[in-house]
């Protein structure tokens, strides 16, 4: 990939401040607005007071992974998901027949010049919000880019110096956000092939990394156990710390607002404008162990609804725990829980809310700490009910 | 005059550029530093508030005012404003009309509160003048700019010019959000690669001998402080008379002989020491004293300083009956050293 900066900033003669091409940016989105007729309604409608446990048999278990599901991803349009797993193979799935549509095979260790696709544990997966790409990243420092609808491979970025952990696409754009082992997050571009930039601030293993709509990407720091907002425009960044273990997962509320998990068992919720959480709940999946060494369950799995109050967990004590967020997101009761053996390595919640989708293993995805024996390696979609009708909000 | 078309082309050419960065084309380089608003009326504010200056404590500068009021009121008669009435340097009726020019530039010139954001938000009439003037002042070219300085004093310049400590206002509330924000930091320095995982503290080294922390000696307050080290200096040297007696080795007594000579005359040296300053105190006390009463303080010399302990010394003997002892070993000392200094008689 060609190393190049960003075209825009270069051609305007008229140097802008951050601040000013976002305001510049945001006229020019309300008046595109403006001019279609549309205005997008807040889903904030969903409300989790609403929201149903399904019953156990509604529950669709999709099998076709050999080993442990690391990550997964859920296309824009609900109707395929992607999940890879620690055999590097890549699964696209139909959600409705539960069939396989594509399956990218994994290559053993040392086929990395002739084999197209992964060699090594595929850590992390994103897909970008008009589902036309798809890119994972593995622990042999690359990522790969391949054409979502017909599963072809396209690039491969190479660059980093560690395990890729953590990737995430912005909405409604092209723009990839990277972060890896290496402590370093990088930011390419896929339609142009080419790499960015790169940012570091963090002082240990970079273990997710999420992002929305805007030009900031939230990133969780292992064992340095803070999280860091990327203002990637302004070329800084916020600084959260709070936690007392590592920190695992990460994930996005809404703009404002993030939940995080750690293996020290504790879920909090943070704000962007507060330094510690806004809600930390402790042991959130309770303890195992031998009586007089309990260690509380790692969190192994977040996932947020966008735009609503509802928040799902999941660690390895056989059940995803779903959450609902107080007023002004300061506090955290838990709803209901749904019953799932093994390792949940990757949670997510459809776009509008249907269903949510646990990619399911006997070992964790980073290590082999521990095995479940009884647990199926798969994915697991769990349909949302809710009891009103009428609070659904067509998109 | 060249100066005023020239002032008239580049405010015309002004209006058609839109970066605010870009320089019109320096025909009088000095003359760029305009700004964009200042286009709708620069002319009639510089007018009247260059008189209302006239009026500050700097009178050198007000004439200097004064005649770039008259330069520009020429380029005023020939631009089209409504505000301006007559080209007449009137001070009367140019000092009514900056009172209600003044209440216009502080609503509508945005300018003014960009460039001086320190400026505090209860405005009165006292601080707009100095705001028009920094005005001004960016739109002088800098030979002018120099000559009033030189005039005015530079302190005097500073402190229109850039305004006051008091003028900067520090923002309250924004310190007390800043506690509980997130760190924001640069995301660009790369972070070395060993963790900083427990804070380790430097010790400071420091040689009270030399620093300043420890202040002034004053031997009063040394000895105050410290008079405890004189009883463990005797404790010592009882333990040092004391192991003597026992210690068979005849090397070993020796040198604890010396160590003993050493401490003792250690001892009678920083007796003495203190008796000399017990004298300078009562001799200064006596001076004070004379001082006081109205006489003028005298210093002895070097010489009758050692005079007077001479004699202080010869009394002492005496007191003790030592005095024959004394003199007569001195006249021996004296009598050798005599002797050594004569010439040698050949025989």
């Amino acid at each position: 990939p060609k190393r190049k900066r960003k075209e825009n900033e270069v051609e305007q003669e008229i140097e802008e401040t951050p601040q000013e091409k976002k305001l510049r940016l945001a006229k020019l989105y309300l008046e595109q607005l403006r001019e279609e007729g549309e205005w997008d309604v807040d889903r904030t409608l969903f409300l989790s007071e609403i929201l149903v446990a399904p019953d156990p048999i509604e529950i669709r278990l999709l099998r076709g992974h050999k080993l442990s599901v690391t990550c997964l991803c859920i296309t824009p349009d609900e109707k395929h998901i992607f999940s890879a797993s620690k055999d590097c193979s890549i699964i696209k799935w139909d959600v409705g027949s539960g069939k396989k549509v594509h399956k990218i095979l994994g290559g053993r260790k040392g086929t990395e010049a002739r084999h197209v696709g992964h060699t090594a544990h595929i850590l992390c997966m994103a897909i970008s919000s008009d589902g036309k790409y798809l890119a994972t990243g593995d622990m042999n420092k690359l990522i790969m880019i391949w054409e979502a609808a017909t599963c072809k491979h396209l690039y491969k970025f190479t660059g980093h110096k560690d395990a890729v952990s953590g990737l995430a696409f912005r909405r409604g754009t092209h723009d990839l956000y990277s972060a890896s082992h290496d402590r370093s997050v990088k930011v390419w571009n896929v339609d142009e092939n080419a790499y960015v930039e790169t940012l570091f601030g963090h002082q240990d293993v970079i273990t997710a990394l999420d992002c929305l709509g805007r030009e900031r990407c939230v990133t969780a720091g292992g064992r340095d156990r803070t999280l860091r907002v990327w203002k990637i425009a302004e070329e800084t960044q916020l600084v959260f710390h709070g936690h007392e273990g590592s920190i695992d997962c990460v994930q996005l509320i809404n703009e404002e607002h993030m939940v995080s998990g750690g293996d020290d068992g504790c879920l909090c919720v943070w704000s962007v404008g507060k330094k510690k959480p806004v809600s930390v709940v402790k042991q959130a999946h309770g303890v195992h162990g031998n009586a007089g060494l309990k260690e509380p369950c790692w969190v192994s799995s977040v996932a947020a609804l966008h735009n609503s109050d509802t928040v799902a967990s999941g660690s390895h004590n056989a059940m995803v725990q779903l959450w609902k967020c107080g007023q002004g997101f300061r506090g955290l009761d838990p709803l209901f829980t749904i019953p799932v053996t093994g390792f949940v390595n990757s949670l997510k919640f459809s776009t509008s809310g249907k269903f949510l989708v646990a990619g399911v293993g006997q070992e964790h995805r980073l290590g082999r700490w521990w095995r479940v024996k009884d647990a199926k390696n798969g994915l697991y979609i769990i349909p949302l009910k809710r009891q009103n009708r009428e609070a659904e909000t067509e998109q | 005059m060249p100066r005023p078309s020239v002032c008239l082309a580049l405010s015309t050419s002004e209006k058609k550029q839109t970066a605010q960065k870009h320089k019109p084309s320096p025909e009088s380089p000095h003359e760029v530093t305009f700004k964009k608003s200042k286009i709708k009326s620069p002319v009639t504010k510089r007018a009247s508030n260059v008189e209302e200056n006239g009026s500050d404590d700097e009178g050198d500068a007000s004439e200097m005012e004064k005649n770039f009021a008259l330069l520009t009121q020429k380029v005023s008669l020939q631009a089209p404003q409504d505000e301006i009435s007559g080209g007449v340097s009137d001070e009367d009726v140019t000092g009514e009309r900056h009172q209600a020019v003044c209440s216009n530039t502080s609503g509508s010139d945005e300018d003014e509160n960009v460039s001086k954001p320190a400026r505090g938000h209860g405005v009165g009439d006292e601080l707009c003048p100095k705001d028009d003037f920094t005005k001004d002042l960016s739109e002088m070219s800098f030979e002018k700019v120099l000559q009033l300085q030189n005039k005015m004093g530079t302190k005097a310049y500073k402190k229109i010019a850039y305004g006051t400590m008091k003028n900067r206002q520090t923002g309250e509330t924004v310190k007390q959000l800043s506690k509980h924000r997130p760190q924001e930091i640069s995301a660009k320095k790369t972070v070395p690669f060993l963790r900083k995982v427990v804070p380790v503290k430097k010790t400071i080294l420091r040689d009270p001998r030399f620093d300043d922390l420890s202040g002034e000696f004053k031997p009063e307050v040394f000895n105050q402080t410290y008079k405890f080290i004189n009883e463990i200096r005797q404790r010592e040297a009882e333990m040092v008379k004391k192991k003597m007696k026992k210690v068979k080795s005849n090397i070993k007594r020796e040198e604890l002989k010396y160590l003993l000579q050493r401490m003792e005359n250690q001892e009678r040296g920083r007796q003495r020491q203190e008796q000399y300053r017990q004298k300078d105190l009562q001799f200064k006390r006596k001076q004070r004293e004379l001082v006081q009463q109205g006489h003028r303080p005298f210093y002895l010399k070097k010489s009758d300083k050692k005079k007077l302990e001479l004699a202080e010394k010869y009394s002492q003997l005496k007191k003790g009956g030592k005095l024959e002892n004394f003199l007569s070993k001195k006249r021996k000392r004296n009598a050798i050293k005599d002797r050594r200094r004569m010439p040698h008689q050949k025989k």
